[in-house]
This record gives structure tokens, C-alpha cells and sequence, in this order.
């Protein structure tokens, strides 16, 4: 099924001869930060936190964490306050809070390095207080894509594997002070549950259904490819999940597995009390899919949506879905465009909204009222456009039912930043003090 | 997860008042009777827990009813010994306060049992925080001493976050009947100060702030974030459930699983009093 699907989209991948453009990719918005068990930031977010790629020959040419002012109360809206480099390249992707949000891990896709942030200390300031070297060793797999949070511990879904560097990878469960716990593979040729093809790339989580549910990308030989020389490729473009897997959470084991031709990318549970369905977009087929249980309670993936013209490729990279469940935003790559699409029955979404917001665009992310969204620029760095289409830069937009209205850009590459990529939000830590700083340590001094 | 309500409703005037009257050598049953009597939803948990049968918020809080309402589950839980639950890391140890102001090593209850200990504030009032704690214990409580596999064989802690509200005194009168009952041990335990109780909360990854006022000076309301820790009987956390994993039929056979594992020790002999 996952070669059948690939096909179709090595062709159309042929016919577009793009020089610079990219296959899926993305996360990152207050809806999809593991809900469960983080405390999500319902008013006005302070910060917005970039992982960026660096680019040789631009500023120090290492990968940065860089924090960028977003409350419009501050003298410094709009403006970055703070960057920390990390040192090196290493193909900076994704990031995820810990469970309590005191600290963000954001990985790298190709020397699977992990770099723990204090957010919590001072998220205006964020502190590199660890690198976790021992990803791929420990688990066999590399390319450290989504990072989960569970109580105390971070599930990390691998891309790829150190035996071939294909897309055949796992799990790896973390504690939250960075220690190696355990690894899961991805369903592989399982025939009691509908096979699967051992690909991985994003997480979702519902705790009230026990369901983890996960969906299916690439490997390195591919995301770290020359995406020119990709899709010219065949045999290469026949190296792309077409899966989706349902898993027992608590079990660790998986259950079900879901044939999603075409790529299927972030996953996003709907987080309206009551519902019982998670949506991903196709990035090579660019469809919306429909996880859902039936009315036996059974779940069933289903093709509900279309977006844009697929034979154009317009290639759906992130999504972002509104706290209600009522609304998804859609970003596509090649075409720059974000859409709006109404949930109202997820069984049917309506696009009700489209705006070219870039020359490329990849993450989307919304506050969790709705009101604001941000969209960066980077895919992967060998995926980027090229020339005068490679706009590196972070756009914050109003959103007011109808139209987004430009609030303010962060040009990454005039700022010498490089690459923007992954980015989440967080709040000032002025509201609280550490456990020593107050009352508590006073009575205690009296003793 | 923002605790501490009713400390907050104590800045605020009469209320406030009301709740300062319930110092530390007031009755239980009047601190509850007069946390109640403030109205807005700001109680003594456990000390309306101690009411007894005929108090209507007592009613409210039996076991299976009440304000505190657990986490919904849509799905039946894997049976036990059907999986494994692995090891997350080491429990935290250092010295504490039993509810008779005797100091005893952390780990003298979370070795020898199965254990699930979770970090509260007697006056903690968030519906998802102590309060949530509390109710989970007390319902899994039930449940373990119905179970023939783990009777005996589990304990629960409570350890304060506060040492200087929470003495051994208060920690003793917030478990109540619970503090003094054989069937389940269930320990209620502080720490001298600040600087025993940190290494502890650090070491078991439990975050926990002081909210400050529009000032920018420190109150009593702590922010934390609600955490059960299943521990066994070798002193290694198993499982940690946050507000959204807390099925009581999961972690009852989250325990089982445990207990699967090993022959029952003699819970009598090691455990403390």
C-alpha cells in the first residue's frame, strides 16, 4: 500500500521540477502541546520559542534556539530578546514541553542530538541546561521528531534507524531528567492488526480513550536528500509512510493499524469534551483523514477533504486545530497559502479561508482563542526553496473569523538567525517564584 | 494546575478573616466547619471528609460522588500482567516527619510495598489538585482492601509541601481516621523546612511555585501540578499519573501488575507504623 501510494506521488513529484521544495513536515501550536499534561496558556502568549536551523555564512552558522517578544503590551513586541546558539548543524526540527512546562526539548534530525531548555526559570531568557547524545545508540533509531510529554517522561518518535537510514523506526521513552528508559518499535508487517509499515512520525495522545495514535514520514536517505534529486528519484519515492497505528497506550502496544496513503503528518486529537476523533493531513496526497470511532466504538480511518488541487502538489505541511474543535488551519508549502478549514462536521470539512502568507510556509500555530496565528518559513534545509524563494522569517497574524491581518514579521535571515522552523509559546514567570524564594523558605529560616 | 484557592480567598478580606481563625490548634472539625462556612466553593477537604455521614458536603465527598470528579475513562483497562510498566526512575529519599513528630528516611515508605505517594498542602482547595488527590486514594482504598492480590500489600503517602503550615500535628489531623488505620497504611508525613523538602520534590521531577501578588511579593498559594507516583516495592517509580490518567481501573491494575511480579513480602513486617 505505502509503494502504491508513492507512485502517484513520485510522478506528480517528476512533473513539478522544483528546485526547492519540500515534502511535509511541521507541529506546533497551544492545541496540540500534549493537553493532558501541561498547563496550556489560554490568555495572551509572551513568548514565541524558534528552533533554528542555522545556514553556513549567516551569523554563526550554528542552530539556535531564538525567543521572539509577542505580547503587544511590551516595548519589545515583535522583537527577538533573546537567541542561543547550540553550536553546530544538525538539522534543528522539532521541540515539546516536559510535562510540567519548565522545560523544552527540541531535536535534531541528523546528528540526533537533544538539547533541554529551562523555559521555566525565565522564558524570556531560555538556558541550555542539557544535550542528550545518546538517542540513536540507545534506541536504534535516529531522527528524534516529536517530542510527547507523559507525567515525567518524554516519548520521542523516531524518523529513521542507524541500521539503513530508512524510514523502518520507533519510539524511545526518556524521563524527564534525560535518562533512556525504553524503546517501542513501529508496526511492521503485523498482520493481525493490519500490518503496517514500521514508519513514524508524529504522536497523539488521548488519555480518556487510552489511545495513542501515530502516523508515518520518512527516513533519513530521504529527508536528508537534495529534494531535487529526491523526486527524480523512483526508488527513493517509494520510501514513504502510508500508515497510520492506533496504539494501547497504557500497554505500550499497538492495536490497529490504518493504511492513509500518501504521508499522513501531524495528528491532532479534538479536544472538545466528548469528541472522540483526531484528523492529519497527507502531505503527498494533500487529504484530510478522519480517525474516529464508528458507533461500535470501533475506530476507522477515512479520506474526508481535499485540500487545494492535489495534481498541483500543494503540499499541506502542519496543521493547527482550534480548541473547540470547530475550525483546522492548514499550511501548504509549495503554494505558500494557509487555509482555514470549518470541523463542524469533521466527517465533511469545508475550506472557508485561503491567504498566501509566504513563499513558502510551513508550522502554523494559533493562540488558544483563536484570535492569533503564527507561521514560519523552514521545512528542512535541504527542502527549503531556493534563492529569492528561501524567505526565512516568523509572521504573526490577527485573525478575526474572517481575514488575518499581518501583526508583525521576524525576517530571520536579515537578523542573521538562520532558518525558522518549530516555535511554541509561553508565558512570563513573574506570576511565580522557585519554592526557596517565598514564605516558605522565610518560616523556614526561622528554625 | 493552580492550588491554594482558599489562601487566595484569605487575602481577600472576610473571607480571609474567617479562614485565619482556623489556626493550627483549632479543632478539625471546626476548621471545617468554618473553611466551609466561607461559601465560594473554599473548603478543608479532608476535614469535611472527617464531618461524617449527615453533613451534606460530607455527602458531596464520599467516595464515588461529590465536587472532585476524577477524569472520565472510555476504555476498559488491559488486564493486569498483560503488560509491563517500566522503570521511570529512582524515588527521592531523604528525612521526613511521621505524624508523630518522629524523623524517619523517605525511603523506609517507598520500599517494601507498593507505594503511591503524592505531594499536597492540606490547604490546597483546586477541585483538579489535593483535593483530587485525596479522593483518589480514599477510592482506591476501597478497592485494594476488596482485592485479595494486593490487601496488604500497598500503601499510600502524603507528604506535604508547606513545613511551615503543615506540622506533623496537622498532617495527622488532614489524613484523620485514614492517619490511624491499620487496614491501609497511610502515611502523612512533612518535612522540617524548606531545605529538607526540596532535594525531595526535585528529586521526585515534582514542580511546585509560590504564586506572587500584584506586587510581585510571595503568597501562600502553590502552583503545582498534581502528580500520583506508583512506586514498588523496590523503591523505583513505576508510573506517574497526572489529572488526565487517573482511571481508577487502570491503576488498580497498575498495582496488580506490580504485585504480579514478585510473591507478597510480609507488608506487616516492613512497613512502618
Amino acid at each position: 500500500m505505502k509503494q502504491a501510494s508513492f507512485h502517484l506521488a513520485a510522478v506528480v513529484f517528476s512533473a513539478v521540477a522544483w528546485t526547492g521544495f519540500a515534502l511535509p513536515e511541521a507541529r506546533a501550536d497551544e492545541t496540540c502541546n500534549s493537553p493532558y499534561t501541561s498547563r496550556l496558556i489560554k490568555g495572551q502568549e509572551h513568548y514565541l520559542h524558534v528552533w533554528t536551523l542555522g545556514v553556513k555564512g549567516v551569523g554563526d552558522g550554528a542552530d539556535k534556539l531564538v525567543t521572539i517578544d509577542s505580547d503587544p503590551a511590551s516595548k519589545t513586541y515583535g522583537k527577538v530578546v533573546h537567541s542561543v546558539s547550540v553550536g553546530g548543524r544538525g538539522e534543528a526540527h522539532h521541540m515539546g514541553f516536559t510535562d510540567d512546562r519548565k522545560h523544552l526539548w527540541a531535536g535534531r534530525l541528523d546528528d540526533n542530538k537533544i538539547f533541554v531548555f529551562d523555559v521555566g526559570t525565565n522564558p524570556a531568557r531560555p538556558k541550555l541546561i542539557r544535550t542528550i547524545a545518546d538517542f540513536a545508540s540507545k534506541s536504534g533509531f535516529v531522527g528524534p521528531h516529536t517530542f510527547y510529554a507523559l507525567p515525567g517522561r518524554m516519548l520521542i518518535q523516531g524518523l529513521s534507524n542507524t541500521k539503513d537510514h530508512g524510514g523502518v523506526t520507533g519510539m524511545a521513552l526518556y524521563n524527564n531528567q534525560g535518562q533512556f528508559i525504553q524503546k517501542y518499535d513501529m508496526p511492521k508487517g503485523v498482520a493481525a492488526i493490519g500490518g503496517g509499515d514500521g514508519y513514524g512520525y508524529d504522536i497523539g495522545i488521548n488519555p480518556q480513550k487510552n489511545a495513542m495514535l501515530t502516523s508515518s514520514f520518512a527516513g533519513w536517505t530521504n529527508y536528508m536528500m537534495d529534494l531535487g534529486t529526491l523526486v527524480k528519484d523512483a526508488n527513493a519515492m517509494k520510501n514513504f509512510g502510508a500508515t497510520m497505528a492506533m496504539w494501547d497506550l497504557k500497554a505500550m502496544k499497538p492495536t490497529q493499524v490504518f493504511d492513509v496513503p500518501g504521508a499522513p503528518l501531524e495528528i491532532r486529537w479534538s479536544l472538545k469534551e466528548g469528541d472522540n476523533w483526531a484528523i492529519t493531513a497527507t502531505a503527498l496526497t494533500s487529504k484530510l483523514w478522519l480517525v474516529k470511532q464508528d458507533a461500535a466504538g470501533a475506530w476507522q480511518a477515512k479520506d474526508v477533504a481535499t485540500i487545494g488541487d492535489p495534481a498541483k502538489i500543494p503540499l499541506p505541511v502542519d496543521i493547527s486545530i482550534t480548541a473547540d474543535g470547530k475550525g483546522l488551519w492548514v499550511n501548504t508549502f509549495m503554494d505558500g497559502k494557509t487555509r482555514y478549514f470549518d470541523l463542524s462536521d469533521p466527517q465533511a470539512p469545508k475550506q472557508t479561508y485561503e491567504k498566501v502568507t509566504g513563499k513558502q510556509v510551513n508550522m502554523v500555530s494559533q493562540s488558544w482563542d483563536g484570535k492569533r496565528v503564527y507561521i514560519t518559513s523552514s521545512l528542512l534545509a535541504n527542502w527549503d526553496k531556493k534563492g529569492a524563494d528561501d524567505e526565512q522569517f516568523l509572521r504573526a497574524f490577527r485573525w478575526d473569523g474572517k481575514e488575518l491581518t499581518p501583526a508583525f514579521e521576524v525576517d530571520f535571515y536579515k537578523l542573521k538567525l538562520g532558518r525558522a522552523h518549530h516555535m511554541k509559546f509561553s508565558a512570563k514567570a513573574s506570576a511565580t517564584a522557585l519554592l526557596d524564594t517565598g514564605p516558605l523558605k522565610l518560616a523556614a529560616a526561622s528554625r | 494546575l493552580r492550588a491554594g484557592a482558599a489562601a487566595a480567598a484569605a487575602r481577600r478580606g472576610a473571607a480571609g478573616l474567617a479562614l485565619a481563625a482556623l489556626g493550627r490548634g483549632a479543632s478539625l472539625a471546626a476548621r471545617s466547619a468554618g473553611a466551609i462556612a466561607l461559601g465560594a466553593g473554599v473548603f478543608t477537604f479532608a476535614g469535611a471528609l472527617a464531618l461524617g455521614a449527615g453533613s451534606a458536603w460530607a455527602a458531596q465527598l464520599e467516595p464515588g460522588k461529590g465536587l472532585v470528579k476524577p477524569p472520565r475513562q472510555d476504555f476498559v483497562a488491559p488486564p493486569a500482567g498483560s503488560y509491563t510498566l517500566p522503570v521511570i526512575q529512582q524515588a527521592a529519599d531523604g528525612w521526613v516527619f511521621d505524624g508523630n513528630w518522629r524523623p524517619r528516611r523517605l525511603s523506609t515508605y517507598t520500599h517494601g510495598a507498593l507505594t503511591l505517594l503524592s505531594f499536597i498542602y492540606t490547604y490546597c482547595t483546586d477541585p483538579i489538585g489535593c483535593p483530587l488527590a485525596y479522593r483518589t486514594f480514599v477510592d482506591l482504598r476501597e478497592r485494594v482492601l476488596a482485592d485479595p492480590l494486593l490487601r496488604g500489600r500497598v500503601r499510600f503517602v502524603s507528604l506535604s509541601f508547606d513545613p511551615s503550615h503543615d506540622t506533623p500535628q496537622a498532617m495527622r489531623d488532614y489524613g484523620g481516621q485514614f492517619a490511624s488505620s491499620n487496614e491501609l497504611p497511610w502515611a502523612f508525613l512533612t518535612t522540617y523546612s524548606v531545605r529538607f523538602l526540596k532535594p525531595i520534590v526535585e528529586g521526585f521531577g515534582q514542580d511546585v511555585d509560590i504564586e506572587l501578588d500584584a506586587q510581585g511579593r510571595p503568597t501562600r498559594t502553590l502552583t503545582h501540578m498534581l502528580k500520583l507516583f506508583l512506586i514498588d516495592e523496590r523503591g523505583q517509580v513505576r508510573e506517574i499519573y497526572s489529572v488526565a490518567f487517573l482511571h481508577l481501573d487502570a491503576m488498580l491494575n497498575d498495582l496488580r501488575t506490580l504485585a504480579l511480579e514478585s510473591p507478597p513480602p510480609s507488608l506487616a513486617r516492613r512497613a512502618p507504623p
